[in-house]
């Protein structure tokens, strides 16, 4: 039965093509513009690290004086100053936790065969390869006394391995960095991250490191964040000592706590280390404050996916909106039409199940034609935004979730829209068009 | 003469089609003015004066790795070098690059730190007395860095510099009576004389409560990574960026020159969002009003082949063919009318709803008005066509039939 309504269908898109022609491109650029502005946003607000998002937490702390004001929401400072820093990470709790920062270095091997060029780096403890779950083509993260030594050890990125060493395991071989050369310890299996969730400061999308280091080195090196560092007090800082020193924030730090109770455990920690801190004259509010947000809660407190973007999904919504009014009303038009010859299939016995079933098979097989041609105008309005927007490369693409999704909202709207005029026309009393005939 | 009273009883005996159609009106009415609002808004922020020549401006990273050089020695050669390429106007090491979206920024204050005061944020950059000319901006009052002024190191030391070149939008914000101009402004403890005014000249973040905020420090602190800014003359500056990266390795080799960008690409970039945004909008917008006067279309031609019998009969009872047009067209203004009043509510209350959530800007109801009646134009067009085919219609054929 399904088939001969499929059949038919056809037979009545052949029959008024204009008007079925009209109806398919309403769905399609409907879908097309909603898939557009929906994928944009399925991908920026999509979870970058499912299946552990709400076991990571981004630490803040409340370093601020009485009276000073930030401009969080929350008022409180994004980062931390590298003395809670360094203070949080040699805490026995918990098991996995880490403090860092982004920099960069010139790159250059001893060989004349590559060009210097200048490659991104995050300096960072030894656990941020397993809590943010990378893996490793070759060797593996540097030990924790080649950390607590300031150890000249490099993790290198697949890509950046590929450039230098063509690809090859270059475990123990020296590249040089600005004024000294590194050990390779590791080569990282390429990381596809979306959005660099754990280092917000300059653009959720940018590419990530090539270069990941020991955080040691920073105080080694006398190395400058290349992000941003953020004041709240006037404090002179002319030796890169007094800022190690000063209330001047600028270290990410992420903990990993498996559990409620870890996460309680921690909460007391991180209270009783301001507590401690209180002695030294730091920490003089009245409320000890400290923020624990898991990777979701993070990236809609920094606000990743922006304004403009949930206004053109809304939008975009009231468009395909408007498509449907559209075609609910062709749909209308061409049922109705339809009526004399639905009289005589009732007369002749089809029961008005069949006829509004017949209906619908027919919208949906315009949704799922209309939905397959919004896909391929979605692709190309995502290609438009690749092109215009080069942060947004990886960001405009549709994942398996948005392709497939694409034909079911594309069916349901329409089946939705259609349900009207198929109830109208299997209303039809075939009397009237049996007298007229 | 319009025949409103039977046109209007007629639409009531068929209301779905008109309804539908007079939803998309009204949603189209709603989006098409508050789109078209953003649109401007965006085209305006985008096209804003900034002070500088964009276009005769570029700037470049230099990090360097050799460390068998002074490198504030080595910084002089290579400014006097690029200073002296042809096409080249100015050149200046720069801790940072306006409309680039880095920078720095700090309280300017009226007493030094910790002493309270008047305290206004404003972005700055370290850079010596060949700003101006670099930067191509105009100085309205005071005058120029001097040389002398310009302190020069790579170590630490007790010397400090004591002069700045501040914004009008800045000076009168330190001070509104307009009396600045040789004052102090304490930059942390730091005392700084306003020595200079500048016009226009917006600081590194467009998007700043301030933009206007900012202000010249003489300082050249020479570090392994730093950025160069240059001016060229007109048409020259494609020429003068394919050549420096050899020049500046030709003066010294253990570095890296990257970031080559000319001052409008770095404003591009910027600003790459807002550009996305006005795009989109103005696509959909696009096609949202041709999809109404599709369905417009649609509609007519619908009516027109259910009536055909009626048409004919009118004709053949004499009626002319600007009647059966006319007839047609007061039908849709009859609908659109009524989807315009409804789109304006809608519209008011979608704007009302953007700025209760969104950083978007009341509505002016100039942009209502203006798209209802580009809409209710549209709707006529969209009619047109399909009104003359049936006027076409031969009376013949409501006889032949009956």
């Amino acid at each position: 039965m399904f088939i001969h309504y499929l059949d038919l269908s056809w037979r009545s898109f052949k029959r008024t093509p204009l008007v079925s022609f009209l109806m398919v491109l309403a769905i399609a650029i409907g879908i097309g513009i909603t898939m557009t502005s929906l994928s944009v946003y399925h991908m920026m607000s999509a979870d970058p690290i499912p299946e552990k998002s709400d076991q990571l937490y981004s630490v803040q702390l409340q370093t601020m004086d009485d009276g000073s004001t930030w401009w969080t929401e929350d008022n409180t400072p994004l980062q931390l100053t590298y003395q809670d820093a360094v203070n949080l990470v040699k805490a026995p709790s918990p098991e996995r936790k880490v403090a860092m920062m982004r920099t960069g270095f010139s790159v250059y091997l001893d060989s004349d065969k590559i060009k210097p060029f200048i490659g991104s780096a995050r300096m960072t403890t030894p656990d941020f390869f397993s809590m943010f779950n990378l893996s490793f083509l070759y060797g593996g993260a540097w030990s924790k006394e080649q950390e607590d030594s300031a150890a000249p050890v490099v993790v290198i990125s697949q890509e950046l391995n590929d450039k230098l060493f063509a690809g090859k395991n270059p475990i123990g071989k020296l590249i040089n960095l600005d004024d000294a050369s590194y050990q390779v310890v590791g080569v990282l299996k390429h990381w596809p991250l979306n959005i660099k969730y754990y280092d917000l400061n300059n653009g959720a999308f940018n590419k990530i490191e090539e270069l990941f280091m020991p955080f040691s080195l920073i105080k080694a090196k006398e190395l400058v964040s290349w992000g941003n560092s953020n004041g709240w007090k006037h404090e002179n800082t002319p030796t890169f000592a007094d800022k190690l020193q000063s209330e001047q924030v600028w270290i990410q730090f992420w903990a990993e706590l498996n559990t409620r109770e870890q996460k309680q455990a921690y909460q007391n920690h991180l209270v009783a280390y301001m507590q401690e801190q209180q002695k030294r004259g730091r920490f003089n509010r009245k409320e000890l404050g400290y923020k624990l947000r898991d990777v979701n809660q993070w990236m809609q407190y920094n606000n990743v996916v922006t304004e403009d973007n949930k206004i053109l999904v809304g939008l975009s919504f009231m468009f395909l909106g408007v498509c449907l009014a559209n075609i609910l009303g062709l749909l209308l038009a061409k049922f109705l039409r339809r009526a004399p010859e639905v009289g005589v299939r009732r007369a002749l016995g089809a029961s008005k199940r069949q006829i509004f079933l017949q209906h619908l098979v027919e919208v949906a097989v315009l949704g799922f034609i209309g939905g397959m041609l919004g896909i391929v105008l979605a692709q190309l309005g995502l290609m438009g935004v690749g092109q215009s927007y080069n942060y947004y490369e990886n960001l405009a693409t549709m994942d398996l979730t948005m392709l497939l999704s694409a034909p079911l909202i594309a069916i349901t709207t329409c089946i939705l829209a259609g349900l009207y005029p198929a109830w109208l026309v299997c209303k039809t009393n075939p009397a009237i068009y049996l007298k007229s005939q | 003469m319009l025949e409103i009273k039977p046109i209007f009883n007629a639409l009531c005996r068929s209301k779905v089609g008109a309804v539908l159609l007079l939803i998309q009106i009204a949603i189209t009415t709603a989006i098409v003015s508050n789109a078209a609002f953003i649109i401007q808004d965006r085209i305006s922020y985008l096209n804003q004066e900034t002070g500088y020549p964009e276009q005769d401006i570029f700037k470049f990273n230099v990090m360097t790795f050799g460390t068998d050089i002074n490198l504030s020695q080595q910084f002089e050669l290579d400014e006097t070098m690029i200073r002296a390429m042809p096409g080249v106007v100015d050149a200046a090491l720069s801790s940072s690059i306006p409309l680039s979206g880095s920078g720095s920024a700090s309280s300017f204050n009226l007493k030094p730190a910790p002493q309270e005061g008047l305290s206004v944020r404003a972005a700055y950059i370290f850079i010596d007395d060949h700003a101006i000319n670099t930067y191509g901006v105009n100085l309205i009052a005071g005058r120029n860095f001097t040389d002398d002024e310009v302190l020069v190191t790579n170590e630490i030391t007790q010397k400090r510099t004591n002069v700045t070149i501040v914004t009008k939008a800045l000076l009168d914000e330190l001070y509104p009576g307009g009396d600045g101009l040789g004052k102090i402004v304490y930059f942390g403890d730091l005392p700084l004389k306003i020595i200079g005014v500048i016009g226009k000249m917006k600081g590194p973040w467009l998007k700043d409560s301030k933009p206007d905020n900012f202000a010249f420090i003489p300082y050249i602190k020479a570090e392994s990574y730093t950025q160069v800014a240059v001016r060229t003359e007109p048409g020259q500056r494609a020429a003068v960026m394919k050549e420096i990266e050899n020049a500046m390795l030709a003066n010294y080799s253990k570095r890296v020159i990257n970031n080559i960008r000319g001052l409008d690409e770095l404003k591009n970039e910027y600003t790459a969002q807002d550009r996305l945004m006005m795009r989109m909008l103005i696509v959909l917008i696009t096609i949202l009003v041709l999809i109404t006067a599709l369905g417009i279309f649609g509609l007519t031609l619908f009516n027109i082949s259910k009536r055909t019998k009626q048409i004919g009969t009118r004709r053949a009872l004499g009626a002319r063919k600007s009647a059966i047009v006319s007839y047609f067209l007061v039908e849709n203004a009859l609908i659109c009318s009524l989807g315009l009043a409804l789109g304006v509510v809608t519209a008011i209350l979608l704007g009302k709803m953007l700025m209760q959530y969104f950083s978007v800007a009341a509505l002016p109801p100039s942009y209502i008005a203006v798209t209802a009646i580009a809409v209710f134009l549209m709707s006529l067009l969209a009619v047109l066509a399909p009104a003359k085919r049936a006027a076409n219609i031969s009376p013949s054929i409501a006889t032949r039939t009956i």
